[in-house]
């Protein structure tokens, strides 16, 4: 029972979707879900007008209106208060945790808040319901008008612009029901899991721009900390509005595909209406059927679920069990202030302040995105010295990153703490270590078994690697200059000819000998304090 | 004098030799030693719609018919902790829809109206929704009993069987584990046999809780305390002399079509007391708002019922070939009886899409009214206004609102199914306003009819304000025990 029901989403399309996900890859191959611009580009006097419709499932650890847990994966109808299965006479007690999260998400978003909000039944009959009504916020909704900006190059886009947020509401998730022979199975570990659904204006033009916007959605909920935004496992899903038209006419007939879960399933979706539409209307002169339809992950094209005279009357009614919630402006202040930076925030911010690559900081964001811990990291072995920066980054994100990879080990802020990496930039930034010495130290603490002291100095480090550097730049004139000039008569002494061809004139030949010099120091000296070393030595 | 009036309905043995009885369940514990709390050893029954983990709650409807609650409601705890037992669950109109306790399940005996004047008459109604409570403390089988009010439930069988019903003010009483009928409007109320006992038992269940979110706060309750006592003051240093309702100032409502006995007026203007004649302009047009709210709340509540979940016989039973959606018509139609039924479909038409605006929406507005209606008229300002800030009060207005609590005494039980139409209208245009407007409604035995059967009047406060309903329950109380 536990197999059979772990899988997501409760509508007809997901009948077929424990078995569709595994046979997906092969379909994904050449697709890969990017079609769209050269499709677009071949009948561009058809626009496409898209808006989203997302659930994403709130990240308290408790249900909206019941204690109950709401950890993924369980054995079916364990995690299941006797409200979550509406028993007569059970009540709804709202988490505010659930409605601070909401909150902070309806100002990332730049909503205007509701100062009354209040929640709603929607009605009907169906075993994923239990008390055949879910409870929504359909009059007053926590937020209305927000928006978001989209960049020229998200997910493919090719314009700056931004998407409206029309509304943003909490409510409740259903139950996962699945038909099995003649009987239906249904489990309530997740009736009752709060969601927040958000809903866009049709301010999107393409698929790859509806994939920018939930990715950039994504982002947003795991900064904030409200959402996972888990497409995969159904815990973000999104309901697709798409409608064709030329150019300077009105907008076409709208459809609705429901229950999408992956950013590629959308845009395939999307992309599959786009051609539908355009096909109907180049092909007969009957009007558009208004429907609500699915998409067939197997062959990524929609197909139709009901139509608008099917739609249900959901009667909705004011919850009288739920007083309405009153939102205190200073609370609201409150919370603004705690909102985090945001990843495209941190990106134009790190971009600016320490002339850092836009792919880098996304590979600090990538590290953590719900407390971009990898930012801090950055900025914190940064301290205040921006000339340092793009080396800080250089070795963050290239060196630890890449050695990390080869490691096959995930990244943490305790494994090189930022003070030693500060250190260790900074003697490398003024020569008293060589690159090389750099890495082989960054291998040497990534393959420790447990954290280091985030004391750690180091000097400490060199020491127990044998390595003897006076790491004092004043003093590396004295120590560490006169080893060199040492290796670098030996050099000479090694190479005789290309001091004689220096001497001639030859000039080049400095190379050889700095090479020399890396040879005898076994690569630990500074190659280009070497050459000043051995000029000096070859004129005198 | 309290226990005279008592005496005077008949006080029967604490079990229920009445046949037919009006329990659906008897607790087959004895009470066990006295124990402490406020209500240490006292036997008080309770609604059949009130969950309770030792007994079947089955709100009298073949829908739930054996279904034991995995839950005890908060107000049944309550009572519990303070020391009290249980001694039983009583039968009611299915769902709490109807005021006869007819409405029920064929495999219920029908509840008569203990108050009977002499033996041989035949039977009459307890009233409803909560005929069996009333009854049961009628008859003595219990020191109190719990029911449930939602236009009128608790007030109208409680003036049937003459007994004192209290409907609370909304939200004072949790209402978690009460089977919901209309939750903006279902109260827990008190029926005793004197207003004493209902106010120890009222005592015990007006508590926060969590469970319910449209429990008041403790908060809340401080605010209610200090309105009162400070108002009390005020009425006390009203006037050098002292009795019992100096200061007091009740309004007759002239929209009711009948008047409290002029002998009661004249004693409560002896006791200090001044009474004038007000008027609520909208409840006649609250009272649609009454049946498209409890309607609509009713047939959002009850769709629960069919989907196979607390297992009563029919929801278990499988017949081949029967899909979900047919075993679902199948369940609720054979589960519910008629008035539920006919409810359900008032309220659903009443949400529809197409119907909305012009029902749910003008009611909600119509509600609204009322409420600014029963606003005006109280001297004492709402604890819950956010413009109530300090506890000045309105120098105009009256406290308290007294009426008649039934246009008639208790109908002939054969004759209940003729009790339609206009009369249910009036006898509804009494009890339903309290319930729309949210406010504490009481009660109290006021002498006999013409036909020797019990005729009550009816005590509505500003919210909150139990504590001034109790004070002139009592003196109506008083004045009965003389008659």
């Amino acid at each position: 029972m536990t197999s059979i029901l772990r899988w997501v989403p409760t509508s007809l399309v997901s009948s077929a979707l424990r078995c569709t996900r595994t046979y997906s890859t092969h379909v994904d191959v050449k697709g890969k879900g990017k079609a769209t611009t050269t499709a677009a580009a071949e009948d561009g006097e058809w626009e496409t007008v898209i808006g989203l419709e997302i659930h994403a499932q709130l990240k308290t650890g408790r249900k909206l209106f019941s204690p109950a847990s709401t950890s993924y994966g369980d054995v079916p109808n364990t995690n299941v208060n006797l409200h979550d299965a509406a028993f007569p006479g059970t009540l709804p007690q709202l988490d505010l945790n659930a409605v601070r999260l909401s909150l902070m998400t309806a100002l990332a978003l730049n909503c205007t808040i509701n100062p009354r909000s209040t929640f709603d039944r929607k009605h009907y009959f169906y075993h994923d319901i239990p008390a055949s009504y879910q409870i929504t916020q359909h009059y007053n909704p926590l937020a209305r008008n927000g928006r978001i900006q989209i960049d020229k190059g998200d997910n493919g886009s090719s314009r700056i612009f931004e998407v409206g947020i029309h509304q943003l509401q909490i409510e409740q998730d259903t139950a996962k029901s699945q038909t099995v022979g003649s009987s239906v199975l249904v489990d309530l570990n997740r009736a009752g899991t709060g969601l927040m659904e958000i809903v866009t204006e049709p301010d999107i033009r393409s698929a790859e721009e509806a994939g920018a916007f939930v990715k950039k959605l994504q982002g947003l909920l795991r900064r904030v900390g409200s959402a996972d935004g888990d497409m995969e496992k159904g815990n973000l899903r999104v309901d697709v509005n798409v409608s064709v038209h030329k150019r300077g006419s009105p907008f076409g007939t709208r459809c609705e595909i429901k229950n999408i879960n992956s950013v590629r399933f959308l845009q395939a979706a999307i992309e599959s209406e786009r051609r539908r539409h355009i096909e109907h209307y180049l092909n007969t002169d009957t009007p558009l059927a208004q429907e609500t339809r699915g998409l067939n992950e197997l062959t990524l094209q929609t197909f139709p679920l009901r139509s608008k005279e099917e739609a249900t009357d959901y009667r909705y009614m004011p919850d009288s069990n739920l007083p309405a919630m009153v939102i205190d402006p200073a609370y609201l202040t409150k919370l603004r202030d705690q909102l985090p930076e945001m990843p495209w925030q941190s990106v134009e911010r790190l971009m600016t302040e320490y002339g850092v690559t836009k792919r880098d900081v996304e590979t600090l964001l990538g590290l953590d995105e719900y407390e971009a811990r990898g930012v801090k990291y950055f900025e914190d072995v940064v301290g205040g010295n921006r000339s340092v920066a793009k080396r800080a980054m250089n070795w963050i994100v290239h060196e630890t990153l890449g050695q990390l990879g080869k490691l096959n080990k995930s990244w943490s802020p305790t494994i090189i703490p930022p003070a030693l990496m500060r250190e260790l930039v900074a003697s490398i930034e003024n020569g008293a270590i060589t690159g090389t010495t750099g890495k082989s130290i960054v291998k040497h603490l990534l393959s420790l078994p447990s954290s280091v002291d985030p004391t750690t100095e180091l000097d400490s480090v060199l020491s127990r690697l044998g390595i003897h550097i006076s790491l004092d730049p004043s003093a590396s004139d004295d120590d560490g200059g006169e080893g060199l000039s040492e290796m670098c008569l030996k050099a000479m002494g090694n190479q005789p000819k290309a001091v004689i061809d220096y001497k001639k004139g030859n000039e080049k030949v400095v190379m050889r000998l700095v090479g020399e010099v890396m040879k005898i120091s076994g690569g630990r000296a500074d190659a280009r304090k070497a050459k000043t070393v051995l000029e000096e030595l070859l004129k005198a | 004098m309290r226990a005279s009036a008592a005496r005077s309905i008949g006080i029967k043995p604490r079990t229920s030799t009445t046949h037919p009885t009006p329990y659906s369940w008897i607790n087959p514990a004895t009470p066990g030693p006295s124990r402490s709390g406020a209500l240490a050893g006292r036997s008080i029954a309770v609604k059949d719609n009130i969950s309770y983990t030792a007994s079947p709650t089955s709100c009298s409807s073949s829908m739930l018919r054996d279904y034991n609650p995995p839950y005890t409601a908060t107000c049944v705890t309550l009572l519990l902790k303070a020391g009290a037992h249980i001694a039983g669950q009583t039968k009611m109109d299915e769902f709490g829809m109807g005021s006869q306790t007819t409405h029920l399940p064929p495999f219920y005996t029908p509840v008569h109206n203990p108050a009977s004047p002499t033996p041989d008459e035949p039977p009459r109604s307890a009233g409803g929704s909560s005929g069996g409570s009333a009854a049961a403390v009628a008859e003595g089988s219990c020191w109190a009993a719990l029911g449930t009010d939602t236009g009128g439930s608790v007030r109208l069988p409680a003036s049937y069987c003459g007994v004192v019903g209290l409907k609370p003010s909304y939200g004072l009483v949790s209402r978690r584990g009460v089977v919901a009928y209309a939750d903006s409007l279902d109260c827990v109320g008190v029926l005793a046999r004197d207003v004493d006992t209902v106010e120890r038992v009222f005592n015990v269940i007006s508590h926060p809780d969590e469970g319910d979110m449209t429990c008041a706060l403790a908060s809340s309750r401080q605010k209610v305390d200090s309105i009162l006592e400070s108002h009390l003051a005020n009425l006390a240093s009203s006037s050098p002399f002292s009795s019992p309702l100096t200061g007091l100032r009740i309004g007759l409502p002239t929209e009711s079509p009948i008047s409290p006995p002029q002998s009661l007026l004249s004693h409560l203007a002896f006791l200090g007391a001044s009474i004038q004649a007000i008027s609520l302009p909208y409840i006649n047009l609250a009272l649609p708002a009454y049946y498209v709210l409890a309607s609509a709340e009713a047939s959002s509540n009850l769709g629960r019922y069919g989907g196979g979940w607390y297992g009563s016989v029919d929801e278990k039973e499988i017949r081949d070939g029967e899909s979900g959606l047919e075993r679902r018509k199948r369940v609720r139609t054979e589960g519910f009886g008629k008035e539920v039924k006919k409810r359900i479909l008032a309220g659903t038409y009443a949400l529809s899409a197409d119907e909305f605006d012009n029902t749910y929406l003008k009611a909600l507005h119509l509600r609204q009214l009322l409420r600014q209606d029963y606003q005006n008229t109280f001297r004492i300002p709402h604890p819950l206004s956010p413009s109530t800030s300090g506890l000045s009060s309105k120098t105009d207005g009256v406290d308290l609102l007294l009426h008649p609590t039934a246009i008639q005494t208790a109908p002939l039980l054969s004759a209940t199914q003729e009790v339609k139409g206009d009369s249910e209208y009036r006898q509804d245009r009494l009890t339903v306003p309290a319930s729309l407007a949210g406010l504490p409604a009481m009660s109290v035995p006021a002498g006999k009819g013409e036909d020797g059967w019990p005729v009550g009047v009816s005590v509505t406060g500003q919210w909150g304000m139990e504590g001034l309903v109790f004070r002139l329950g009592r003196a109506i109380e008083e004045w009965s025990a003389g008659q």
